[in-house]
C-alpha cells in the first residue's frame, strides 16, 4: 500500500497488522504510540509515592489501583508499537531508561506534595482521557484496541482525582490554600498539555490525514477548557491571571501562547530539562533495582508446589 | 486436527472465538471456517488457529480478578454528584455494565 491509498482509506481501525503499510505510515503510528507508552509508564512513577503518602487506606488502595492500570496500560501500547515493526519492545524501554524515550510534558515535573495529586490524577488524565476517548476511532486498529480497555479503566482515575480536589477543596483554609498554590504551578503545564498550537505542530498534518490522530491540539484544548475550567472554578480554584485566558465571542477559548514558557516545553520535550532527568533516572533505577525479580522469572527454576498463581485483581 | 475459529464481524472490531472445525491442514481450516462460520453471520475476518496451540488456565488453576469487592477502584464509588465529561460517562457505563456482571461467572 502507498501513501495514497492509505490517505485515502484512512478511517477509524481501518488497518491492521494483515495490511501492509508504508514505512512512512509505520514510523508516524510508532512515534505516537511509544510516546504514548511512555507516558503511561512515567505518570505511574510519579504518582506511586502516594500509595504511601496518601493520608486514609481508601486512598492508598486508589493510588495502587490507578499505578497498576496505568503500567497495564503502558504494556497494552508497547504491544500496539512493536506491532508495527519499526522499534522492538526492548529498544523502546531501553530508550525511555537512557533518556531518548519522549513523554509527556507534564511527567517531567516532579511531585512531592499531595496536594498536588489532583494537578495530575484530575486535570493532567482529565485531559489525557479527552484525548484517549478520540483515539478509540484511531486508524491502527491495535491502537484503537488499547484505548478501548486504557478508556474503561481511566474513568476511574479521573473520578478519583475530582473527588480528591473536592476534598481537599473542602478542608481546612490551609489546605485551600495550599491546593490553589499546587493549581497555579500546575495550570501552565496542562495548558501546554496539547502541545502548541496547531500552525506550531510538526507532527500534526500527517498523523491527521492517514487517521492516526482524531483531533487537533487546538480542538482538544478547546474541549479539555470548556470541560475543566468550570470543574476548577466550582471547587472554588481561581484560574491564575497568567497564561492569559478568555472566551471570545463565539464561544472559543483563546490562549495568549507568549505567557508560556515554550523554551521550558521544548526543552523538556528533547529530555533535557533537569528536573525532568530526575524522573528518568529514577525510573532507570527503579528499574535496575529490581533486575533480581526479572532474572528470576526468566531462569525458570522456580521449586515446585509453591503457591498456585494469583491473577493481578 | 482441530482448529478454534474466531470471527471478525467488521474491520476494526475484535476477533471472537465461535466455533471450531475439523480439518488436515491450514488451508482446509480456513475453507471449512469460511463455510461453516462465515456463511450465515456478517463476516470480515476470520482466523483459525490450531486447538493444540491454545493455552487455557481456568479458575480451577487460578483466582481471577473481578469477583471481589474493590469498590475503591470503580468509578461508581465515586460520587461528586457533578457534570462529567462524556467520555467519563462513557467509561463508568462501561464499568456498571462489568460490575453487574461480577459473581456471575
Amino acid at each position: 500500500m502507498d501513501i495514497e491509498e492509505v490517505t485515502e482509506r484512512a478511517g477509524p481501525r481501518e488497518f491492521s497488522p494483515a495490511d501492509d503499510l508504508p514505512e512512512e505510515y509505520r514510523k508516524a503510528a510508532t512515534r505516537m504510540i511509544e510516546f504514548h507508552a511512555n507516558s503511561e509508564i512515567m505518570g505511574a512513577y510519579l504518582e506511586r509515592p502516594f500509595i504511601r503518602q496518601a493520608p486514609s487506606i481508601d486512598r492508598k488502595l486508589a493510588f495502587s489501583a490507578k499505578v497498576q492500570d496505568e503500567i497495564g496500560h503502558g504494556q497494552l501500547l508497547y504491544r500496539a508499537a512493536e506491532t508495527l515493526g519499526v522499534k522492538t519492545r526492548e529498544e523502546m524501554l531501553d530508550d525511555l531508561a537512557n533518556g531518548d524515550g519522549k513523554f509527556l510534558n507534564c511527567f517531567h515535573y516532579p511531585m512531592t506534595e499531595y496536594v498536588e495529586t489532583p494537578m495530575v490524577a484530575f486535570f493532567v488524565d482529565g485531559a489525557a482521557m479527552r484525548r484517549q476517548a478520540t483515539l478509540r476511532r484511531t486508524s491502527w486498529e491495535p491502537y484503537a484496541h488499547a484505548m478501548d480497555k486504557v478508556c474503561f479503566e481511566e474513568g476511574f482515575h479521573v473520578k478519583h482525582g475530582e473527588d480528591i480536589l473536592r476534598t481537599l477543596m473542602n478542608g481546612s483554609r490551609k489546605e485551600q490554600q495550599l491546593t490553589q498554590e499546587a493549581f497555579e504551578e500546575w495550570w501552565p503545564r496542562i495548558i501546554q498539555f496539547f502541545g502548541p498550537t496547531d500552525d506550531k505542530s510538526t507532527h500534526h498534518d500527517f498523523a491527521a490525514s492517514v487517521g492516526l490522530k482524531q483531533k487537533s491540539n487546538d480542538e482538544l484544548r478547546q474541549a479539555f477548557l470548556d470541560q475543566y475550567v468550570p470543574k476548577a472554578r466550582k471547587y472554588g480554584l481561581e484560574i491564575p491571571d497568567y497564561p492569559r485566558i478568555h472566551k471570545n465571542d463565539e464561544g472559543r477559548w483563546v490562549v495568549e501562547e507568549d505567557d508560556l514558557d515554550w523554551e521550558e516545553f521544548f526543552t523538556i520535550a528533547k529530555n533535557e530539562y533537569e528536573p525532568g532527568l530526575g524522573q528518568i533516572n529514577g525510573r532507570k533505577h527503579a528499574q535496575e533495582a529490581v533486575q533480581w525479580v526479572r532474572d528470576t522469572i526468566e531462569a525458570d527454576n522456580v521449586p515446585a508446589g509453591g503457591q498456585p498463581p494469583q491473577a493481578a485483581d | 486436527m482441530i482448529w478454534e475459529v474466531f470471527r471478525q464481524e467488521e474491520n476494526g472490531e475484535y476477533h471472537t472465538h465461535c466455533g471450531n472445525v475439523h480439518a488436515p491442514d491450514r488451508e482446509m481450516a480456513t475453507q471449512f471456517a469460511a463455510i461453516q462460520h462465515g456463511r450465515r453471520k456478517p463476516t470480515n475476518s476470520l482466523w483459525v488457529v490450531p486447538k493444540e496451540e491454545i493455552g487455557e488456565i481456568d479458575s480451577d488453576d487460578v483466582e481471577f480478578g473481578g469477583t471481589t469487592d474493590k469498590g475503591y477502584r470503580w468509578t461508581m464509588t465515586y460520587n461528586l454528584q457533578t457534570d462529567q465529561a462524556e467520555e467519563v460517562v462513557e467509561s463508568e457505563s462501561e464499568q456498571e455494565q462489568a460490575d453487574k456482571q461480577r459473581g456471575e461467572a
